[in-house]
Protein backbone atom coordinates (compact mmCIF):
# COMPACT_ATOMS: atom_id res chain seq x y z
CA UNK A 1 0.00 0.00 0.00
CA UNK A 2 1.17 3.09 -0.94
CA UNK A 3 3.50 4.71 2.00
CA UNK A 4 2.37 8.78 1.39
CA UNK A 5 -1.26 7.89 1.93
CA UNK A 6 -0.89 6.72 5.79
CA UNK A 7 1.47 9.78 6.35
CA UNK A 8 -1.54 11.91 9.00
CA UNK A 9 -2.05 14.94 8.04
CA UNK A 10 -1.19 16.69 11.08
CA UNK A 11 -3.24 20.31 12.21
CA UNK A 12 0.12 22.54 11.58
CA UNK A 13 0.06 21.28 7.88
CA UNK A 14 -1.84 22.29 4.97
CA UNK A 15 -0.05 21.79 1.87
CA UNK A 16 0.28 17.58 3.39
CA UNK A 17 -3.60 17.88 3.86
CA UNK A 18 -3.84 19.10 0.11
CA UNK A 19 -1.73 17.02 -1.37
CA UNK A 20 -3.79 13.97 0.58
CA UNK A 21 -6.93 15.19 -0.83
CA UNK A 22 -5.56 15.19 -4.15
CA UNK A 23 -4.65 12.06 -3.92
CA UNK A 24 -8.30 10.70 -2.58
CA UNK A 25 -10.08 9.95 -6.18
CA UNK A 26 -7.32 7.62 -7.75
CA UNK A 27 -7.26 6.16 -3.65
CA UNK A 28 -10.77 5.58 -3.96
CA UNK A 29 -11.11 4.76 -7.36
CA UNK A 30 -8.51 1.75 -7.06
CA UNK A 31 -10.35 0.51 -4.22
CA UNK A 32 -14.37 -0.18 -5.76
CA UNK A 33 -13.25 -2.69 -8.50
CA UNK A 34 -15.78 -5.18 -10.26
CA UNK A 35 -14.50 -8.14 -8.42
CA UNK A 36 -14.60 -6.67 -4.97
CA UNK A 37 -18.39 -6.73 -5.26
CA UNK A 38 -18.25 -10.80 -5.79
CA UNK A 39 -20.74 -12.66 -4.03
CA UNK A 40 -19.88 -14.49 -0.38
CA UNK A 41 -17.82 -17.12 -1.19
CA UNK A 42 -16.05 -16.01 -3.93
CA UNK A 43 -15.26 -12.26 -2.10
CA UNK A 44 -12.87 -13.90 -0.06
CA UNK A 45 -10.32 -14.85 -2.45
CA UNK A 46 -10.57 -10.79 -3.72
CA UNK A 47 -10.29 -9.51 -0.09
CA UNK A 48 -7.95 -6.57 -0.19
CA UNK A 49 -8.76 -6.20 3.97
CA UNK A 50 -5.76 -4.79 5.63
CA UNK A 51 -4.71 -2.86 8.05
CA UNK A 52 -3.14 0.32 6.27
CA UNK A 53 -6.25 0.56 4.10
CA UNK A 54 -8.73 1.89 6.90
CA UNK A 55 -6.13 4.00 8.18
CA UNK A 56 -5.59 5.70 4.88
CA UNK A 57 -9.61 5.86 4.63
CA UNK A 58 -9.35 7.48 8.02
CA UNK A 59 -6.35 9.99 6.96
CA UNK A 60 -8.20 10.79 3.97
CA UNK A 61 -11.78 11.65 5.53
CA UNK A 62 -9.90 13.68 7.67
CA UNK A 63 -7.65 15.53 5.39
CA UNK A 64 -10.69 16.08 2.64
CA UNK A 65 -12.85 17.26 5.66
CA UNK A 66 -10.37 19.80 6.40
CA UNK A 67 -9.88 21.08 3.00
CA UNK A 68 -13.78 21.33 1.95
CA UNK A 69 -13.59 18.49 0.03
CA UNK A 70 -17.17 17.15 1.72
CA UNK A 71 -17.70 14.95 -1.41
CA UNK A 72 -14.51 12.85 -0.68
CA UNK A 73 -15.48 12.61 3.16
CA UNK A 74 -18.60 11.58 2.41
CA UNK A 75 -17.58 8.51 0.28
CA UNK A 76 -14.87 7.48 3.18
CA UNK A 77 -17.02 7.48 5.97
CA UNK A 78 -19.77 5.31 3.75
CA UNK A 79 -16.94 2.92 3.37
CA UNK A 80 -16.04 3.31 7.16
CA UNK A 81 -19.35 2.67 7.91
CA UNK A 82 -19.73 0.03 5.44
CA UNK A 83 -17.23 -2.16 6.74
CA UNK A 84 -17.25 -0.88 10.81
CA UNK A 85 -20.93 -0.81 11.13
CA UNK A 86 -23.01 2.14 12.23
CA UNK A 87 -22.77 1.76 16.16
CA UNK A 88 -18.73 1.45 16.38
CA UNK A 89 -17.70 4.39 18.72
CA UNK A 90 -14.50 5.51 16.51
CA UNK A 91 -17.20 5.77 13.47
CA UNK A 92 -19.98 7.31 15.44
CA UNK A 93 -17.35 9.89 15.68
CA UNK A 94 -16.16 10.23 12.54
CA UNK A 95 -19.41 10.89 11.48
CA UNK A 96 -20.21 13.37 14.27
CA UNK A 97 -17.23 15.04 13.19
CA UNK A 98 -18.40 15.23 9.57
CA UNK A 99 -22.04 16.60 11.10
CA UNK A 100 -19.74 19.45 12.40
CA UNK A 101 -17.47 19.81 9.37
CA UNK A 102 -20.92 20.44 7.53
CA UNK A 103 -22.78 22.65 9.78
CA UNK A 104 -23.87 25.56 7.84
CA UNK A 105 -25.98 26.77 11.20
CA UNK A 106 -26.91 26.54 14.84
CA UNK A 107 -29.17 23.93 13.60
CA UNK A 108 -26.82 21.59 12.31
CA UNK A 109 -24.41 21.64 15.45
CA UNK A 110 -27.43 20.82 17.27
CA UNK A 111 -27.98 18.16 15.08
CA UNK A 112 -24.27 16.54 15.69
CA UNK A 113 -24.86 17.64 19.43
CA UNK A 114 -27.77 15.48 19.65
CA UNK A 115 -26.70 12.51 17.73
CA UNK A 116 -23.46 12.63 20.48
CA UNK A 117 -26.37 12.63 23.22
CA UNK A 118 -28.58 10.50 21.63
CA UNK A 119 -25.40 7.77 22.32
CA UNK A 120 -24.36 8.82 25.34
CA UNK A 121 -27.51 8.46 26.60
CA UNK A 122 -27.40 4.73 25.19
CA UNK A 123 -23.87 3.72 26.45
CA UNK A 124 -22.13 6.80 28.54
CA UNK A 125 -18.62 4.50 28.66
CA UNK A 126 -18.12 5.44 24.74
CA UNK A 127 -15.29 7.71 25.47
CA UNK A 128 -14.71 8.94 21.68
CA UNK A 129 -18.18 10.63 22.13
CA UNK A 130 -17.73 12.48 25.23
CA UNK A 131 -14.28 13.64 23.71
CA UNK A 132 -15.98 14.95 20.54
CA UNK A 133 -19.39 16.13 22.96
CA UNK A 134 -17.04 18.60 24.56
CA UNK A 135 -15.05 19.74 21.93
CA UNK A 136 -18.02 20.70 20.64
CA UNK A 137 -19.08 22.45 23.16
CA UNK A 138 -15.44 24.44 23.42
CA UNK A 139 -15.87 25.54 19.46
CA UNK A 140 -19.30 26.48 19.82
CA UNK A 141 -18.00 29.49 22.42
CA UNK A 142 -19.46 27.45 25.60
CA UNK A 143 -16.38 27.12 27.64
CA UNK A 144 -17.74 26.67 30.69
CA UNK A 145 -19.70 23.78 29.79
CA UNK A 146 -17.33 22.32 27.93
CA UNK A 147 -14.90 22.60 31.29
CA UNK A 148 -17.40 21.01 33.39
CA UNK A 149 -17.52 17.70 30.50
CA UNK A 150 -13.86 17.66 30.57
CA UNK A 151 -13.70 17.50 34.23
CA UNK A 152 -16.87 14.81 33.86
CA UNK A 153 -14.32 12.81 31.87
CA UNK A 154 -11.22 12.74 34.01
CA UNK A 155 -13.23 12.23 37.04
CA UNK A 156 -14.30 8.37 35.43
CA UNK A 157 -10.66 8.49 33.95
CA UNK A 158 -8.45 9.99 35.43
CA UNK A 159 -4.85 8.58 33.41
CA UNK A 160 -6.38 10.07 30.32
CA UNK A 161 -3.76 12.51 29.44
CA UNK A 162 -4.96 13.63 26.09
CA UNK A 163 -7.92 15.09 28.24
CA UNK A 164 -5.80 16.28 30.95
CA UNK A 165 -3.81 18.16 28.07
CA UNK A 166 -6.74 19.31 26.58
CA UNK A 167 -8.17 20.65 30.05
CA UNK A 168 -4.82 22.51 30.56
CA UNK A 169 -5.23 23.93 27.06
CA UNK A 170 -8.77 24.75 27.63
CA UNK A 171 -7.52 26.87 31.06
CA UNK A 172 -4.57 28.33 29.32
CA UNK A 173 -6.72 29.90 26.52
CA UNK A 174 -9.22 31.54 29.95
CA UNK A 175 -6.05 33.11 31.09
CA UNK A 176 -6.26 30.59 34.35
CA UNK A 177 -2.72 29.41 34.69
CA UNK A 178 -2.76 27.57 37.82
CA UNK A 179 -5.18 25.77 36.53
CA UNK A 180 -3.26 24.54 32.90
CA UNK A 181 -0.38 24.57 35.11
CA UNK A 182 -1.88 21.69 37.56
CA UNK A 183 -3.53 19.55 34.52
CA UNK A 184 -0.44 19.90 32.75
CA UNK A 185 1.54 18.49 36.06
CA UNK A 186 -1.25 15.63 35.66
CA UNK A 187 -0.33 15.09 31.95
CA UNK A 188 2.92 14.24 33.10
CA UNK A 189 2.00 11.83 35.79
CA UNK A 190 0.32 9.64 33.47
CA UNK A 191 3.52 10.39 30.95
CA UNK A 192 6.75 11.23 32.58
CA UNK A 193 8.78 10.90 29.36
CA UNK A 194 6.60 13.17 27.07
CA UNK A 195 9.57 15.57 26.43
CA UNK A 196 7.16 18.12 24.46
CA UNK A 197 4.89 18.21 27.63
CA UNK A 198 7.93 19.00 29.91
CA UNK A 199 8.87 21.57 27.32
CA UNK A 200 4.92 23.19 27.22
CA UNK A 201 4.76 23.26 31.13
CA UNK A 202 7.59 25.50 31.07
CA UNK A 203 6.28 27.95 28.40
CA UNK A 204 3.09 27.89 31.23
CA UNK A 205 4.73 28.74 33.51
CA UNK A 206 7.17 31.36 31.38
CA UNK A 207 3.92 33.03 30.32
CA UNK A 208 2.80 32.98 34.17
CA UNK A 209 6.14 34.38 35.49
CA UNK A 210 6.06 37.35 32.56
CA UNK A 211 2.71 38.09 34.08
CA UNK A 212 3.49 38.25 37.21
CA UNK A 213 4.64 41.42 39.60
CA UNK A 214 5.64 40.07 42.42
CA UNK A 215 9.76 39.59 42.64
CA UNK A 216 10.10 36.45 44.73
CA UNK A 217 6.85 34.96 43.14
CA UNK A 218 8.60 36.12 39.65
CA UNK A 219 11.91 34.28 40.44
CA UNK A 220 9.75 31.65 41.46
CA UNK A 221 8.34 30.47 38.50
CA UNK A 222 10.92 30.95 36.66
CA UNK A 223 13.51 28.94 38.42
CA UNK A 224 10.25 26.00 37.95
CA UNK A 225 10.02 27.08 34.14
CA UNK A 226 14.02 26.93 33.80
CA UNK A 227 13.70 23.51 35.48
CA UNK A 228 11.16 21.85 33.35
CA UNK A 229 12.80 22.97 29.96
CA UNK A 230 16.41 21.40 31.48
CA UNK A 231 14.24 18.13 31.66
CA UNK A 232 13.10 18.55 28.51
CA UNK A 233 16.34 18.42 26.96
CA UNK A 234 17.66 15.93 29.09
CA UNK A 235 15.19 13.71 27.72
CA UNK A 236 15.83 14.72 23.95
CA UNK A 237 18.69 15.67 22.35
CA UNK A 238 19.08 18.55 19.89
CA UNK A 239 15.63 19.80 20.73
CA UNK A 240 15.23 23.04 20.15
CA UNK A 241 12.35 24.02 21.82
CA UNK A 242 13.95 22.94 24.92
CA UNK A 243 16.42 24.88 24.43
CA UNK A 244 15.38 27.71 23.41
CA UNK A 245 12.86 28.00 26.75
CA UNK A 246 15.97 26.88 28.48
CA UNK A 247 18.27 30.19 26.74
CA UNK A 248 15.22 32.58 27.40
CA UNK A 249 14.13 31.73 31.07
CA UNK A 250 18.05 31.15 32.29
CA UNK A 251 18.39 34.55 30.60
CA UNK A 252 15.41 36.28 32.60
CA UNK A 253 16.74 34.73 35.48
CA UNK A 254 20.02 36.21 35.58
CA UNK A 255 18.58 39.41 34.56
CA UNK A 256 16.11 39.40 37.77
CA UNK A 257 19.15 38.31 39.95
CA UNK A 258 21.23 41.27 39.23
CA UNK A 259 18.69 43.59 39.10
CA UNK A 260 17.16 42.36 42.55
CA UNK A 261 20.04 42.36 44.56
CA UNK A 262 20.36 39.32 46.93
CA UNK A 263 17.17 40.70 48.63
CA UNK A 264 14.61 37.82 47.40
CA UNK A 265 16.99 34.65 47.54
CA UNK A 266 15.23 32.82 50.29
CA UNK A 267 11.73 32.52 48.25
CA UNK A 268 11.46 28.77 48.33
CA UNK A 269 10.33 27.10 51.74
CA UNK A 270 11.89 23.66 51.96
CA UNK A 271 9.20 22.71 54.29
CA UNK A 272 6.55 22.80 51.41
CA UNK A 273 8.53 20.70 49.01
CA UNK A 274 9.64 23.46 47.32
CA UNK A 275 13.31 23.08 46.19
CA UNK A 276 16.02 25.75 46.70
CA UNK A 277 16.61 27.78 43.73
CA UNK A 278 19.58 27.28 40.74
CA UNK A 279 22.73 28.92 42.10
CA UNK A 280 23.60 31.65 39.53
CA UNK A 281 26.51 29.75 38.29
CA UNK A 282 24.69 26.58 37.22
CA UNK A 283 21.82 28.92 36.06
CA UNK A 284 25.13 30.69 33.77
CA UNK A 285 26.41 27.45 32.92
CA UNK A 286 23.52 26.24 31.26
CA UNK A 287 22.72 29.29 29.80
CA UNK A 288 25.90 29.11 27.72
CA UNK A 289 25.24 25.11 27.02
CA UNK A 290 21.68 26.62 25.53
CA UNK A 291 23.40 28.95 23.48
CA UNK A 292 25.67 26.63 21.82
CA UNK A 293 23.29 24.01 21.24
CA UNK A 294 21.06 26.72 20.23
CA UNK A 295 23.75 28.02 17.73
CA UNK A 296 24.74 24.53 16.97
CA UNK A 297 21.54 23.61 15.55
CA UNK A 298 20.73 26.58 13.81
CA UNK A 299 24.13 26.12 11.88
CA UNK A 300 23.51 22.36 11.18
CA UNK A 301 20.02 22.65 9.75
CA UNK A 302 20.69 25.95 7.79
CA UNK A 303 23.22 24.48 6.04
CA UNK A 304 20.98 21.25 5.08
CA UNK A 305 23.07 18.66 6.65
CA UNK A 306 22.10 14.78 6.28
CA UNK A 307 19.57 14.02 8.98
CA UNK A 308 18.92 17.62 10.29
CA UNK A 309 16.19 18.50 8.10
CA UNK A 310 13.11 18.07 10.75
CA UNK A 311 12.92 21.14 12.50
CA UNK A 312 10.39 23.18 11.30
CA UNK A 313 11.24 26.74 9.54
CA UNK A 314 9.12 29.15 11.87
CA UNK A 315 11.57 27.43 15.05
CA UNK A 316 15.20 27.74 13.59
CA UNK A 317 14.14 31.46 12.15
CA UNK A 318 12.90 32.47 16.19
CA UNK A 319 15.88 30.87 17.17
CA UNK A 320 18.06 32.55 15.07
CA UNK A 321 16.55 35.98 16.07
CA UNK A 322 17.03 34.96 19.96
CA UNK A 323 20.32 34.21 19.03
CA UNK A 324 21.31 37.76 17.02
CA UNK A 325 19.29 39.90 19.84
CA UNK A 326 21.46 37.92 23.04
CA UNK A 327 24.80 38.98 20.88
CA UNK A 328 23.67 42.54 20.31
CA UNK A 329 23.18 42.99 24.07
CA UNK A 330 26.74 41.76 24.69
CA UNK A 331 28.32 44.02 22.07
CA UNK A 332 26.46 46.49 23.89
CA UNK B 1 33.34 0.08 4.08
CA UNK B 2 30.84 -2.39 2.46
CA UNK B 3 33.15 -3.12 -0.11
CA UNK B 4 36.02 -4.11 2.49
CA UNK B 5 33.29 -6.19 4.39
CA UNK B 6 32.18 -8.58 1.56
CA UNK B 7 36.01 -8.96 0.72
CA UNK B 8 36.67 -10.02 4.08
CA UNK B 9 33.65 -11.98 4.16
CA UNK B 10 35.03 -13.64 0.51
CA UNK B 11 38.09 -13.74 1.08
CA UNK B 12 37.25 -15.43 4.59
CA UNK B 13 34.79 -18.18 3.47
CA UNK B 14 37.60 -19.35 0.71
CA UNK B 15 40.38 -19.92 3.07
CA UNK B 16 37.38 -21.36 5.37
CA UNK B 17 36.41 -23.64 2.51
CA UNK B 18 40.10 -24.69 1.53
CA UNK B 19 40.84 -25.84 4.98
CA UNK B 20 37.66 -27.90 5.46
CA UNK B 21 38.37 -29.49 2.22
CA UNK B 22 42.54 -30.30 2.97
CA UNK B 23 41.24 -31.78 6.18
CA UNK B 24 38.97 -34.17 4.44
CA UNK B 25 41.48 -34.89 1.70
CA UNK B 26 44.04 -35.50 4.53
CA UNK B 27 42.17 -37.71 6.58
CA UNK B 28 41.74 -40.07 3.47
CA UNK B 29 45.63 -39.97 3.54
CA UNK B 30 46.14 -43.74 5.05
CA UNK B 31 49.80 -43.51 5.76
CA UNK B 32 50.21 -39.78 7.20
CA UNK B 33 46.75 -39.89 8.82
CA UNK B 34 46.49 -42.39 11.60
CA UNK B 35 47.94 -42.03 14.90
CA UNK B 36 48.90 -44.71 17.45
CA UNK B 37 47.05 -44.06 20.76
CA UNK B 38 49.05 -42.09 23.33
CA UNK B 39 48.53 -42.57 26.92
CA UNK B 40 49.35 -38.80 27.30
CA UNK B 41 45.45 -38.09 26.06
CA UNK B 42 43.39 -40.24 28.64
CA UNK B 43 42.20 -37.10 30.00
CA UNK B 44 40.19 -36.67 26.99
CA UNK B 45 37.12 -39.48 27.09
CA UNK B 46 37.52 -42.07 24.11
CA UNK B 47 34.93 -40.94 21.86
CA UNK B 48 35.99 -37.50 22.04
CA UNK B 49 39.86 -38.59 21.12
CA UNK B 50 40.59 -37.80 17.63
CA UNK B 51 41.72 -40.63 15.26
CA UNK B 52 43.51 -37.94 12.84
CA UNK B 53 46.30 -35.65 13.54
CA UNK B 54 45.62 -32.60 11.60
CA UNK B 55 49.07 -30.56 10.37
CA UNK B 56 49.42 -27.50 12.18
CA UNK B 57 49.09 -25.29 8.69
CA UNK B 58 45.22 -26.47 8.37
CA UNK B 59 44.75 -25.55 12.05
CA UNK B 60 46.32 -22.08 11.58
CA UNK B 61 44.15 -21.86 8.23
CA UNK B 62 40.77 -22.92 9.76
CA UNK B 63 41.36 -20.32 12.92
CA UNK B 64 42.55 -17.48 10.16
CA UNK B 65 39.66 -17.70 7.92
CA UNK B 66 37.21 -17.81 11.14
CA UNK B 67 38.60 -14.49 12.65
CA UNK B 68 37.99 -12.79 9.16
CA UNK B 69 35.00 -14.26 8.73
CA UNK B 70 34.08 -12.52 12.13
CA UNK B 71 35.18 -9.56 11.29
CA UNK B 72 33.54 -9.30 8.23
CA UNK B 73 30.24 -9.75 9.60
CA UNK B 74 30.52 -7.46 12.18
CA UNK B 75 31.32 -4.89 9.63
CA UNK B 76 28.78 -5.45 7.44
CA UNK B 77 25.98 -5.31 10.18
CA UNK B 78 23.55 -2.38 10.10
CA UNK B 79 24.00 0.58 12.09
CA UNK B 80 22.91 0.08 15.77
CA UNK B 81 19.44 1.56 16.42
CA UNK B 82 19.12 3.83 19.67
CA UNK B 83 18.46 2.24 22.99
CA UNK B 84 18.94 5.16 24.83
CA UNK B 85 15.49 7.34 25.09
CA UNK B 86 17.41 11.14 24.55
CA UNK B 87 19.07 9.41 21.70
CA UNK B 88 16.04 8.52 19.91
CA UNK B 89 14.06 11.12 20.77
CA UNK B 90 17.01 13.62 19.53
CA UNK B 91 16.69 11.47 16.11
CA UNK B 92 13.39 12.01 15.94
CA UNK B 93 13.22 15.65 16.74
CA UNK B 94 16.08 16.29 13.95
CA UNK B 95 15.53 14.06 10.97
CA UNK B 96 12.32 14.01 8.81
CA UNK B 97 13.05 10.36 7.88
CA UNK B 98 13.32 9.01 11.01
CA UNK B 99 9.41 10.67 11.66
CA UNK B 100 7.94 8.91 8.64
CA UNK B 101 5.37 6.28 9.32
CA UNK B 102 6.28 2.94 7.45
CA UNK B 103 3.35 0.78 8.29
CA UNK B 104 0.42 1.19 10.65
CA UNK B 105 1.54 1.85 14.11
CA UNK B 106 5.46 1.99 13.22
CA UNK B 107 7.04 5.32 12.52
CA UNK B 108 5.77 8.10 13.01
CA UNK B 109 7.62 10.54 14.98
CA UNK B 110 7.20 11.68 18.58
CA UNK B 111 4.81 9.61 20.33
CA UNK B 112 3.47 12.27 22.55
CA UNK B 113 2.99 14.89 19.94
CA UNK B 114 -0.76 13.60 20.28
CA UNK B 115 -1.35 15.36 23.28
CA UNK B 116 -0.47 18.69 21.60
CA UNK B 117 -2.28 17.77 18.69
CA UNK B 118 -5.55 16.35 20.34
CA UNK B 119 -7.29 14.42 18.25
CA UNK B 120 -9.90 13.06 19.88
CA UNK B 121 -10.43 16.38 20.69
CA UNK B 122 -10.01 18.01 17.07
CA UNK B 123 -11.90 21.33 16.20
CA UNK B 124 -12.47 20.88 12.46
CA UNK B 125 -14.48 23.72 12.07
CA UNK B 126 -11.64 25.97 13.36
CA UNK B 127 -9.34 23.98 11.15
CA UNK B 128 -11.73 24.12 8.09
CA UNK B 129 -11.98 28.26 8.65
CA UNK B 130 -8.14 28.32 9.39
CA UNK B 131 -7.49 26.56 6.02
CA UNK B 132 -9.87 28.32 3.79
CA UNK B 133 -7.97 31.76 5.37
CA UNK B 134 -4.63 30.26 4.52
CA UNK B 135 -6.19 29.59 0.80
CA UNK B 136 -7.43 33.00 0.60
CA UNK B 137 -4.32 34.54 1.56
CA UNK B 138 -2.53 31.91 -0.73
CA UNK B 139 -0.36 30.27 1.52
CA UNK B 140 0.78 33.24 3.61
CA UNK B 141 2.94 31.81 6.75
CA UNK B 142 3.48 27.79 6.91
Amino acid sequence: MSLPLLQPSTATSFPTSIALTAQAPSFLKSQSTWFAALPYPLSLLTNTESQEKWQIYENLFLASLRTGADATAWQCLEALVARFGKTNDRVIALHGLYLEATAKDEHGLAAAMRLYEEVLIEDPTKFSIRKRRAALLRSAGKTAEAAQALVNILDASPTDAEAWAELADLYLSQGAFDQAVFSLEEVLLVMPNAWNMHAKLGEVLYLQASRTESVGEKARLLAESFRRFCRSVELCDDYLRGYYGLKLTSTRLLELRSTSQKQQQNTSDPSTGDLAPPSTETVKKLNAIATAKLGEIVRRASSGEKGWDGFSKAELSAARDLLDKSTLKIER
Amino acid sequence: MAILASALNIVGLLFLSHAVYSAYEHSLLPTTALIPPTPSRTLIPAFLNPKIDLPLDITLETLFSVVLLCIGVVISSPALMPIQWNVWAGRMERSKEARLVTEVGVGGGNPYAVLEERPGFVDIRRQRREFAEWKGGKGVGL
